[in-house]
């Protein structure tokens, strides 16, 4: 045993440098893992003390191309006209249906962040969304991934900001009733603006209805401490009736 | 143009924080008037996405009328001091509700006073838009 001894500690000191080769090959990502909420947003939840620069600026309208921007502009008055005369018109939303991409990104309820090998996972609590990042790996073509309400997305570290591309959205999930088609393509980038506020800017290019990009960007705020409730669509009493309006279920018996 | 861009930046800005609050619009109540329930709880709804007081209402020639009050999200609700055991059937509560504007026995509830006395606002977004009246119902 005693014979052993150097052998033993050389092996030791070939663990310890090699492990520390390892860590040193290893670039230090930020740690975004934990709970965020869209700054200025005051409703329905608990004071954050709020910091960091500035807001940034509210988004530009989109830059969507004839006959499309006409199409969105009157479908924004309808919902005007129809909000005005008591009589909403039913969005996705009334029916329990979740945001999806960008939308889910305004984060109105609390958004948790987890950093894991290989994957950064985001879920939103409003409706329990929930999106995979798939970190350093090639994105696949648009007509092969089947379109969804989060899509399939791909994101690298390029220094201090988190960049990830997602494609395959499908048509009817609409950010801001804002329309797009199956070549949408949702391009972010999310960095540390102050110690716990994260900027994500989102680019959206779209060759069929864009004129040119569509860039804004949101503000999270750290929820320190904050556990992402759970959030289940168990008794949904409203509905569209057959007019797309939006009604609900009265039931006196209860 | 730019005054219409100017226009539609302002549209957009508007459009884009209102419907991201709630599950649906608050379009379908009446944000002229509000009613003052008091009554007694059938049942407390501690459910997404909204909550529901189910209550009966005395009304002034002795009968009762049943009235569904819509809250908010209880994520909502919770997250600023709710809890599902605050309120139980048999309680008697007032509770101050902005009616439905198609005249059924339905109001978004605004603010509640407990069986004992606590009152306890509803996060409900842009809550100032409702005018109170408070009406007695």
């Amino acid at each position: 045993m005693r014979a052993l001894r150097p052998l033993l500690a050389f092996t030791g000191a070939l663990l310890v440098v090699t492990s520390h080769a390892t860590i040193a090959q290893t670039p230090a990502v930020p740690d975004i893992t934990g709970s965020w909420l869209r700054q200025g947003f005051t409703v329905g939840v608990r004071p954050t003390g709020q910091q960091g620069p500035a807001p940034p600026p509210a988004a530009p309208p989109p830059p969507l191309k004839q006959p499309y921007l006409k199409e969105w502009q009157d479908r924004i008055q309808k919902i005007r006209e129809a909000d005005a005369k008591g009589q909403p018109i039913a969005t996705n939303a009334v029916a329990c249906l979740p945001e999806g991409m960008p939308g889910m990104m305004t984060a109105t309820f609390p958004m948790e962040i987890l950093q894991s090998r290989g994957q950064i996972t985001i879920i939103e609590e409003a409706y329990t969304q929930v999106r995979r990042i798939l970190m350093d790996r090639p994105q696949q073509a648009i007509d092969d991934i089947e379109p969804g309400f989060y899509g399939h997305s791909v994101g690298r570290w390029e220094g201090d900001t988190l960049v990830v591309d997602t494609i395959g959205i499908k048509e009817n999930v609409r950010y801001q009733n804002v329309p797009h088609s199956r070549e949408m393509r949702i391009a972010e980038r999310m960095r540390f603006v102050a110690p716990d506020v994260l900027w994500n800017e989102i680019t959206i290019t779209d060759p069929t209805v864009f004129e040119t990009p569509w860039t804004f960007t949101f503000a999270y705020q750290r929820m320190k401490d904050y556990t992402l409730l759970e959030y289940i669509c168990e008794d949904n009493r409203e509905f569209a009736d057959d007019q797309g309006r939006q009604k609900i279920r009265v039931d006196p018996a209860r | 143009m730019a005054r219409r861009t100017g226009l539609w930046s302002i549209a957009l800005a508007i459009l884009m924080v209102a419907p991201a609050f709630a599950h649906h619009s608050f379009a379908v109540y009446d944000h002229t008037r509000t009613l003052t329930l008091r009554g007694t709880v059938t049942r407390f709804q501690w459910t997404n996405p909204h909550g529901f007081i189910e209550m009966d209402v005395q009304q002034s020639d002795g009968s009762v009328k049943h009235y569904s009050v819509e809250l908010t999200s209880i994520n909502m609700m919770q997250r600023v001091g709710w809890r599902s055991n605050m309120i139980k059937a048999g309680d008697k509560v007032q509770v101050v509700v902005a009616p439905l504007l198609s005249g059924e026995p339905v109001g978004l509830g605004l603010e509640v006073v407990l069986a004992d006395g606590k009152t306890m606002a509803l996060p409900v977004p842009a809550i100032g838009s409702f005018k109170r009246t408070d009406t007695q119902e």
